[in-house]
């Protein structure tokens, strides 16, 4: 895009502080129509916060937002929402007992006639603003019943149906499949066209690359980098995110040795709805990366290996076949799954550090028991400065961390249980690039130590650099299981999509 | 003085006991000894004994973001246990009172432990229909006739004294102890606060969410069992028609005290304040010879204002202020 393309939104020298936190300190961004604009910074960068100030949600305590006829900035959220702003926040917003229509088309805009609302028209309306991202689905059929990806899609639509000027788009990719991704950029190039400028905030280097006109760069609350996305690329990006150089520490892939013993060993094993027919291995010290779209079964399978579903086949762990009917019975043969939804299935958030540390390895324990704090103590420190976690004490309640360290806190709970199989679901979702790092370093020490491997990830770079072994699935069948020599980004992402 | 504001700001029952504090020193100042005697002291924590120990077993069920509305009922069926095993089978009155407590444990854990808990039924539904179930129950077995209970040891419990201290005071600081204990220092007390806060991830971490509400419906249910004891020792007998205003008393106390109706925050230390400000403000303006049911009325009003700071309390500018006070850094700036 031309640099002499008009502002529409422009942020200078914002300072914005919580309590003792200073998240935004002299931050700044322009927004010019037309262009798609990506916004990167590490976890705690200060993105969120200034994607608050730009839609309104948050008043800042110095610095000025001025554009879309306002010089001022916005007088809140719905100010900022009827000048043109429209945001696609990470959190979902949909009602799920609603329809889809009804969703899309929520907040006074749904057609009416004679005063009441026009169903048909309503219907109508959505299904055209559906058309545009390539949805196919049902207009009235309540959210309820979409898969994540789907809902996701959905939010976006609603936010296209608004007629922004500035769309803000806050990781929309998270949950999305590749198929959808596409997609999605596809209807934001069309809005481009249109003069709408937007916002696009993605932990993804390679969606940046591929979307935006130009970036802006955030560390510490501070605007450390802006141009145009030619400017950049991969690594000058990351350490401008980072401060300095992540190269080594996210290729160092130091020569171990993966042992006989199988920790592992499925065989044919079946859910119905979910996957078929899945043999699995996986050795002790060996990482088996589990590759597909969202919705191949690989949740399921995961799930189903922790005792929360009744698969039909034969699981053997350490050659012994094995049934289980609860975790507690999964967690007794040393084997833990750390689930993909942290804040839904992985923490007590409102439980401290020590006591979410400690949940699932004191679980086994008698319960009328007395804890004993020194131990504890002892046991949470040595965790938490394995791991790297920064918290402000033992004691701080995990809300109050940023998500990186939230996930370390995650896998240091099922790493307290010293597991023999440690079963991981998309374990960098939402994590930014240093905590990256920290997480794979865990995993390889974890794999060092003799322990069984198993992570499912949507992302199949973060697979290829950590795993040995890469099985690629695809509509709940096991369509390949290839040594890391032989996988590839274009194979995998091949074999995933169904082109075998 | 830090230390105290920051409690101040960051305690969820601080604001009940200011108010505490605040209708003790009203009515002292205005009533005098008539409201300060010891004998209306202990006037005033014996007419809250049923209250404060249904109240404290209630706090557990809230804690894992339950209620119990049958705990009403089940003081006046344990009641009538007690009276059938002690004059019909003609238990020794000792055993006829362990025998009622073990009952009602067990009723709330294999009923309304197991449909919660087991069977995923709403903790709403199912004890709202347990509670009229055993109402009904009650009603029938006892042809809604009062039983008399003539014993030395049940009547000693509802009006004896030890020490000085009359012998309900003395249940209401042991079940107080023994379940701030529990709470504080066992690993059953975090699986409570655990399932309240997320029970999913309570679950995948291993802990037995079924054990724990199943335990929890039974504490309970001996808690409303142990009140029926000292409730027909009171009496001299049991009746059919006490407790019906208990369970909502006990909700309101437990959440005045400040446990989240959410679940996962709280604990009795605060039911203990808010059962005392409900007894306080009742004996205090029955001295006035104001209607007792000017009480539920300031009550009422009480409880949606104390929900009303906690909602401020939780917002983020709360939490911000708590944070400065408390000197904590906020480790998420983005």
């Amino acid at each position: 895009m031309e640099a002499e393309a008009e502002p529409v939104l422009r942020a200078v020298g914002v300072h914005k502080r919580f309590g003792g936190v200073h998240a935004l300190r002299g931050a700044h961004i322009t927004i010019r129509a037309g262009e798609v604009h990506g916004l990167t910074g590490e976890n705690g960068s200060g993105k969120s916060t200034l994607l608050k100030v730009l839609n309104g949600q948050l008043a800042p305590d110095a610095g000025t937002v001025e554009g879309l006829g306002r010089v001022a900035g916005f007088k809140g959220a719905r100010d900022a929402l009827q000048s043109g702003v429209a945001t696609v926040s990470q959190e979902t917003t949909l009602a799920p007992d609603l329809s889809i229509a009804e969703n899309i088309l929520l907040g006074h805009r749904m057609p009416r006639r004679a005063g009441v609302i026009d169903w048909r028209a309503t219907a109508a309306r959505a299904a055209e603003t559906m058309a545009t991202l390539g949805l196919e689905l049902h207009p009235r059929s309540p959210v309820r019943k979409l898969r994540p990806d789907q809902a996701q899609m959905v939010e976006i639509a609603r936010a296209l149906s608004m007629n922004a000027r500035v769309l803000i788009l806050d990781e929309p990719t998270s949950s999305l499949t590749d198929d959808a991704v596409s997609l999605l950029f596809d209807s934001v190039r069309r809005l481009c066209d249109q003069g709408v400028a937007t916002v696009f905030v993605s932990h993804r280097l390679d969606e940046i690359f591929s979307i935006c006109d130009r970036v802006t760069v955030l560390r510490d609350g501070t605007t450390v980098g802006k141009a145009p996305i030619s400017g950049f690329d991969r690594d000058s990006l990351v350490s401008l995110m980072v401060g300095a150089s992540l190269e080594q520490a996210a290729h160092e892939s130091a020569p171990h040795r993966v042992e006989e013993r199988t920790v592992l060993r499925t065989r044919n094993l079946s859910l119905p709805g979910a996957f078929r027919g899945v043999d699995l291995e996986v050795r002790a010290g060996e990482i088996v990366g589990l590759a597909g779209l969202v919705g191949a079964g690989r949740t399921e399978l995961l799930e189903s290996l922790f005792g929360l579903h009744r698969p039909y086949g034969a699981v053997e762990i350490d050659g012994e076949p094995r049934w289980y009917r609860s975790p507690q019975a999964a967690m007794r043969d040393g084997v833990a799954l750390v689930p993909a939804d942290r804040k839904l299935q992985g923490l007590v958030l409102g439980m401290s550090v020590g006591e979410n540390l400690l949940m699932a390895s004191q679980s086994r324990l008698f319960r009328l028991r007395v804890p004993r704090p020194r131990h504890e103590r002892v046991a949470v420190a040595a965790a938490t400065q394995k791991l790297g976690i920064r918290a402000a004490s033992q004691s701080a309640s995990v809300d109050t961390l940023s998500g990186g360290n939230q996930q370390k806190v995650l896998l240091g709970k099922w790493l307290e249980t010293r597991p023999r199989l440690l079963m991981l679901d998309e374990p960098t979702r939402g994590v930014d690039v240093g905590a990256k790092a920290e997480i794979y370093r865990i995993m390889r020490e974890a794999r060092e130590q003799g322990v069984g491997i198993v992570v499912s990830s949507s992302e199949t770079p973060e697979l290829l650099a950590i795993c040995d072994t890469i099985v690629v699935m695809f509509r709940g069948r096991v369509v390949a299981a290839l040594p890391r020599e032989q996988a590839d980004e274009a194979l995998i992402t091949r074999l995933g999509g169904g082109h075998g | 003085m830090n230390r105290a504001l920051g409690w101040l700001a960051t305690s969820r029952y601080a604001a009940v006991l200011l108010l505490l504090v605040g209708i003790v020193a009203y009515f002292a100042i205005s009533e005098g000894s008539r409201f300060l005697s010891s004998a209306n002291i202990e006037n005033l924590l014996g007419s809250v004994s049923i209250l404060w120990i249904v109240a404290i077993g209630m706090t557990f069920v809230v804690l894992t973001g339950g209620i119990d509305l049958s705990v009403g009922a089940v003081v006046a069926l344990s009641g009538l246990v007690l009276a059938k095993v002690f004059n019909g089978l003609g238990a020794p009155a000792p055993l006829a009172v362990v025998v009622t407590v073990a009952f009602g444990a067990l009723l709330g854990a294999a009923v309304n432990g197991l449909l919660i808990g087991r069977a995923r039924l709403s903790f709403f539904v199912v004890t709202l229909g347990t509670a009229s179930l055993y109402q009904g129950i009650v009603s029938i077995w006892s042809n809604t006739q009062t039983e008399y209970i003539d014993s030395s040891l049940i009547g000693g419990i509802g009006f004896g004294s030890a020490l000085g201290v009359s012998t309900p005071i003395w249940i209401m600081l042991g079940v107080f102890l023994v379940a701030f204990a529990v709470l504080r220092w066992t690993y059953f007390g975090r699986d409570v606060y655990a399932v309240g806060g997320n029970i999913e991830a309570a679950r995948l971490s291993g802990i037995n969410t079924t054990a724990t509400l199943v335990a929890v419906y039974g504490v309970v249910g001996a808690c409303a069992a142990l009140a029926g004891v000292v409730q027909a020792g009171r009496l001299g007998a049991s009746s059919p028609d006490v407790g019906a205003e208990i369970p909502l008393s006990a909700a309101a106390a437990v959440l005045l005290g400040g446990t989240s109706f959410l679940g996962g925050i709280g604990g009795v230390t605060g039911t203990a304040v808010g059962v005392l400000f409900i007894g306080t403000l009742q004996n205090g303006l029955a001295i006035k010879g104001v209607s007792s049911f000017w009480q539920q009325v300031v009550t009422g009003v009480i409880l949606i204002v104390a929900v009303g700071i906690d909602r401020i309390q939780q917002s983020p500018r709360g939490l911000v202020l708590r944070r400065r006070i408390r000197g904590e850094e906020m480790t998420d700036g983005g």
